[in-house]
């Protein structure tokens, strides 16, 4: 296996496909954007302020596909036949999942035009939701199917069968086997996301982080307190009496229970009005 | 019961507003309305604007939340409450809650009552700018000492 973008002396350069055949390729890539569970649910009534999400998203995806020579410097430029970008809303993991898929008949792959419109679909929905929520992340983009061409077949979910100890970068895109499923969980750490507001959040100087639940003494908001504390001092200022808390958006106590995927807000006193 | 909570950035009008949630009811009998705006003097002299920030999601829950207390509180036909957040200048409306009832005495305490746990439980915070610098507001006893006189009742 040798890295066609490197040549004989070992510096970058653009292949030459002129003599490669013209077969049908078609290349198919995913990803993720999680989210707060309200944000999700203000992009399905359509009440975020910049407007239709999941349009503008789609279109910023079929564009970035078709301008992906211009961003990858070796990439060839492609006359695509077909962008698809779709989106599946999982309200159970309060994410968008992404996929699109891309496709001619031409002399090179098409997997850079497909993992370049899912990368661009998901900071314009970054980009559309961040007035609301600008914790949210980017992950798991990666290529799941790709045909045609002289390099050949390549589908995610059975190379993963077939390497069941690879690293566990999978999708969660059904029809994998439970073998990846598992290795997909134990690749993300459990953790309590915290956020902190208003003043507290410029003392701290920062507006939200993740807490590995395991990293708990008690599955409880003061172990919470205790594990940001010995990371930083200045969390000490969470342990202010005037500093208030609410767990999963509801008002909560030191005692409050927390569990993995919750998320944890401090702030100060209200002053509205 | 109709009621309506919104929290957002955009002027509004009060008197639309009031119409749109009240216009066509002819059972009720009275409209009590507390409209807040932003003062040029606060804890100092000279507040050129005031930046107001919220809790996205957990603001619109209390507010829902403490509309729901006062109806279960008082004989009412509708509550609307609009907070505005983000930059805001001296005279500019910042918060309107208007009650409506078939009896004047209702809505009143109504209104009050929702004004006193908004001030003291919907996660708003308020950054007032001056001539000699920024800062956030602290929470006044008073707003809370107002609060507690309901839970006496």
């Amino acid at each position: 296996m040798t890295l066609t973008h490197l040549n004989a002396r070992g510096e970058a350069h653009m292949v030459d496909v002129a003599d490669k055949q013209e077969t049908r390729r078609e290349a198919t890539a995913s990803g993720r954007i999680h989210m707060l569970p309200q944000t999700l649910a203000l992009l399905v009534e359509g009440g975020l302020p910049k407007g239709d999400v999941l349009a503008t998203a789609r279109i910023a995806g079929i564009q970035a596909a078709k301008r992906t020579p211009e961003l990858i410097p070796l990439c060839h430029a492609l006359a695509l036949s077909k962008v698809t970008v779709d989106f599946d809303l999982d309200h159970d993991n309060a994410c968008v999942k992404v996929k699109a898929t891309c496709r001619l008949n031409g002399r090179t792959g098409v997997e850079m035009e497909a993992l370049t419109a899912v990368s661009v679909a998901c900071l314009t929905l970054y980009d559309m939701c961040k007035a609301v929520d600008k914790g949210m992340t980017i992950d798991a983009i990666q290529l799941e199917e790709k045909s045609g061409g002289r390099s050949g077949d390549f589908s995610r979910a059975s190379e993963r069968a077939a390497l069941p100890t690879e690293s566990p970068a999978v999708s969660d895109e059904s029809g994998v086997s439970d073998a990846t499923v598992t290795a997909s969980k134990a690749g993300d750490v459990p953790s309590v996301r915290v956020r902190f507001l208003a003043e507290l959040r410029e003392r701290v100087g920062q507006e939200s982080l993740t807490v590995p639940v395991a990293s708990l003494a008690n599955a409880d908001i003061l172990s919470v307190k205790r594990a940001l504390r010995e990371r930083d001092d200045r969390y000490a200022a969470l342990d202010e009496p005037r500093i208030l808390m609410a767990h999963n958006q509801t008002l909560a106590s030191d005692a409050t229970r927390v569990e993995a995927g919750d998320e944890v807000a401090f702030f100060p006193p209200v002053t509205g009005g | 019961m109709t009621w309506e909570v919104r929290v957002q950035e955009p002027a509004f009008d009060v008197g639309i507003e009031q119409a749109r949630w009240f216009g066509t009811r002819h059972d009720v009998g009275a409209i009590v309305s507390f409209t807040g705006l932003v003062r040029d003097f606060n804890e100092r002299p000279d507040v050129e604007a005031l930046t107001l920030e919220h809790f996205p999601g957990m603001t619109e829950k209390a507010l829902a939340d403490i509309a729901r207390q006062a109806s279960e509180r008082w004989q009412l036909e509708g509550i609307g409450i609009i907070h505005r957040v983000g930059r805001l200048l001296p005279g500019d409306v910042i918060v309107l809650v208007s009650v409506a009832s078939a009896h004047r005495r209702d809505a009143f305490e109504a209104c009050d009552f929702v004004m006193d746990y908004l001030k003291t439980r919907a996660p708003f915070w308020k950054k007032e700018h001056t001539a000699s610098g920024d800062y956030w507001v602290s929470e006044r006893q008073s707003d809370r000492d107002d609060a507690d006189r309901w839970e006496q009742q």
